[in-house]
């Protein structure tokens, strides 16, 4: 019976609408704290994974929400990376270098779109594989805006006097809000009128159009979105970074950051945060494991995450949960959220004498019907 | 003139390359539906293995035909115990597990073999004929003799045997396959199994060229997929065709187009699919898919 109490007690906590606000305010409030007590490298690597989080956000936009496979997404990140290195050392305000560095890549994604999304299904990935492709020659050729192969750079995220703060803890700071006010637009989109109409897209066209939804329109709309995004992501690689240079948008990083997109977990605004943690942690870790096989190493642990987690580090605590449930009515074992317990007890079968009676059937004597979610 | 011929033999030799990576993907589609990006890094593998059999000391010709065996082989279990997990699932993950075997593959030749480049003897002499005062290498006619008689081949095995009617039925509809009394797995097994033999034998035959690297087939791969959209994914002889036009083309261009010169020239194959797609978006010559609701 207690458990049942902290059951519903629970279920009436998180059904407030306070508690949502109050989950945000925790956040803003470690956004705020974190990178003040955080040491340097800690919020350079934070600094870092919330850069390429707006990347691989973009890339659900076009991908995980509307179902079009992009391997481009690395060539926008570095045109919004190369435009913000142009105006900074123009000495362009920066307002004015912000809005390029969106306004751009979104162009380009746009008039790229108009053709590649005549295309169904993997074709568009057949396509955009050539923006980063290309890409790379072509920074290299237009010398005098990109730099050629040396590269630009441009130091302009220095924190200013009279905030007293460090480099990185301003930057972490322009990170979190650029970062934060991007997700949080994202969120909005993908749960309104525009994700609806993104989600029919990816699920069957035919019916999207026979509703009026043009998928050609939508498809273009989302690679614009994403296109502008992978700016965002770009001007701010240049926050933390404050160099590129051609090998900025090697293919190589397209896929990774394809890859990162689907571990974290495709269609989930969550998912991307993961994405980002992936892409930015794994090369890191694997580094230190042996860096001679770094690359064999990224491709294995790719595998094994697809193996046991096909909808991505986010599904791991549905898993976890259902595991958790599957030990309850297995051995009477508790699950960590101390659910199986419950949905016993409101049955009125003691889940320990369970336990003793049939340790090891999943017990076709126990009444108690099972959760609904075990079988799915 | 005896340039521009000398650069269309050329443009059609590596285009040859390109054609038989491009068809393996389409087998690899056709059959199971995805995107295979790791075929290029099996045929990387695939050089590899060759090389290292002929270090040994045994005959190139022998080396490379245990290659393509060995590869064979290797394409079938590779689809058994990796690519079916995804089969069927959601193709995005389908994808990205390629994307995953890709990187495993390269990053597995680089782990034995380093990234430093491997010199790999050519199959075919380096002299060169004259004919109609272009100046020829005996190794591009010989690439393009040795894909077309293995287009033929193949051709030949999907219209002429039983093995072929049983794959082409796995590709077209599995369970209606699977109820005729078709082994659907193993069909799929030996049509991963074709399609890294493909890639073994592009491999082999652009390793002397570009010399031995774990990335030597990337932009071989990117080329191939170039193909595969031009000509429709549906289509085997117009993804060979595709890829031959692309070939010459970029020769062609990066030559006569001051502009694009030869560091552009991978971008001439997606300036061609951007004019195709505005006209005919299923391809030069795909068919236009029908999805029923």
């Amino acid at each position: 019976m207690a458990a049942n109490t902290d059951l519903s007690t629970r279920t009436r906590v998180l059904g407030r609408p306070w508690v949502p606000w109050a989950a945000a305010g925790l956040v803003i409030v470690l956004m705020i704290v974190l990178p003040l007590i955080l040491p340097e490298f800690a919020n350079q690597t934070i600094a870092r994974i919330g850069v390429f989080a707006v990347a691989v956000l973009g890339l659900n936009v076009v991908m995980g929400y509307t179902g079009q496979v992009s391997l481009g997404q690395i060539f926008f990140v570095g045109v919004g990376a190369y435009v913000t290195a142009f105006g900074v050392n123009a000495d362009w305000n920066i307002v004015l270098i912000f809005v390029l560095a969106c306004l751009v890549p979104a162009v380009i994604g746009l008039l790229i779109a108009l053709a590649a999304a005549r295309l169904g299904g993997l074709a568009i990935a057949m396509v955009t594989i050539a923006l980063p492709i290309v890409g790379v020659p072509l920074a290299k050729r237009l010398s005098d805006f990109t730099g050629g192969s040396q590269g630009t750079s441009a130091r302009f995220s220095s924190a200013p006097e009279w905030t007293g703060l460090y480099d990185d803890q301003w930057q972490l700071y322009i990170v979190f809000l650029i970062g934060g006010i991007t997700f949080l637009l994202t969120r909005n989109l993908v749960r309104g009128k525009y994700g609806r109409a993104f989600a029919i897209v990816k699920n069957n066209e035919a019916v999207a159009g026979s509703m009026g939804i043009s998928p050609y329109r939508y498809k273009v709309l989302a690679f614009t979105i994403a296109s502008l995004i992978g700016g965002v992501s770009g001007f701010l690689y240049m926050v933390v970074i404050q160099y590129t240079s051609p090998e900025t948008l090697n293919f190589g990083h397209s896929i990774e950051l394809l890859a990162a997109m689907v571990i974290g977990g495709a269609g989930s605004i969550i998912g991307s945060l993961l994405g980002g943690v992936w892409y930015v942690i794994v090369p890191y870790v694997t580094g230190i494991i042996d860096p001679n096989i770094t690359a064999l190493l990224q491709g294995a642990i790719l595998l094994i995450v697809l193996f046991i987690l096909p909808g991505g580090l986010v599904s791991l605590p549905r898993l976890w949960r259902r595991r958790g449930r599957d030990a309850g009515r297995g051995g009477g074992v508790l699950g960590d959220d101390g659910q199986p317990d419950a949905a016993a007890s409101v049955t009125g079968t003691p889940t320990v004498g369970d336990a003793l009676g049939a340790p090891s059937a999943g017990g076709p004597s126990k009444p108690s019907p099972p959760p609904p979610t075990t079988q799915s | 003139m005896g340039t521009f011929i000398q650069l269309v033999i050329d443009g059609l030799s590596t285009g040859s390359i390109y054609a038989a990576l491009a068809l393996a993907i389409v087998l690899v589609n056709q059959a199971t539906g995805l995107i295979n990006f790791a075929q290029g890094g099996m045929a990387v593998l695939s050089a590899y293995i060759a090389w290292v059999l002929n270090g040994f000391g045994i005959p190139l010709l022998l080396a490379i035909l245990a290659a393509v065996v060995i590869s064979f082989f290797l394409g079938a279990v590779i689809e058994r115990f990796l690519i079916r997990r995804f089969e069927g699932g959601d193709p995005d993950t389908a994808v990205v597990a390629t994307i995953g075997l890709l990187t495993l593959i390269t990053g597995l030749c680089a782990w034995i073999w380093t990234y430093n480049n491997r010199l790999f003897p050519s199959l075919f002499p380096l002299e060169t004929v004259q004919i109609a005062g272009a100046v020829i290498s005996v190794r591009s006619l010989g690439t393009i003799v040795v894909i077309v008689a293995i287009m033929l081949l193949l051709q030949a095995l999907f219209l002429g045997t039983k093995l072929g009617l049983a794959l082409r039925a796995v590709a077209i509809n599995p369970a209606s396959a699977a109820f005729s009394g078709v082994n659907v797995g193993r069909n799929l097994m030996v049509g991963w199994g074709l399609a890294a033999v493909l890639g073994a034998v592009a491999g082999v035959l652009v390793a002397p060229q570009l010399t031995l690297t774990p990335g030597m087939m990337d932009s071989a791969l990117v080329y191939a997929l170039a193909a595969c959209i031009l000509g429709g994914l549906s289509s085997p002889i117009g993804v060979v065709v595709a890829a031959w036009l692309i070939g010459v083309l970029e020769n062609l261009a990066a030559v006569y187009v001051p502009f694009i010169g030869h560091d552009l020239k991978i971008a001439v194959p997606f300036i061609l699919i951007f004019v195709v797609l505005i006209v005919r978006p299923q391809g030069l010559f795909g068919r236009k898919a029908v999805v029923r609701v």
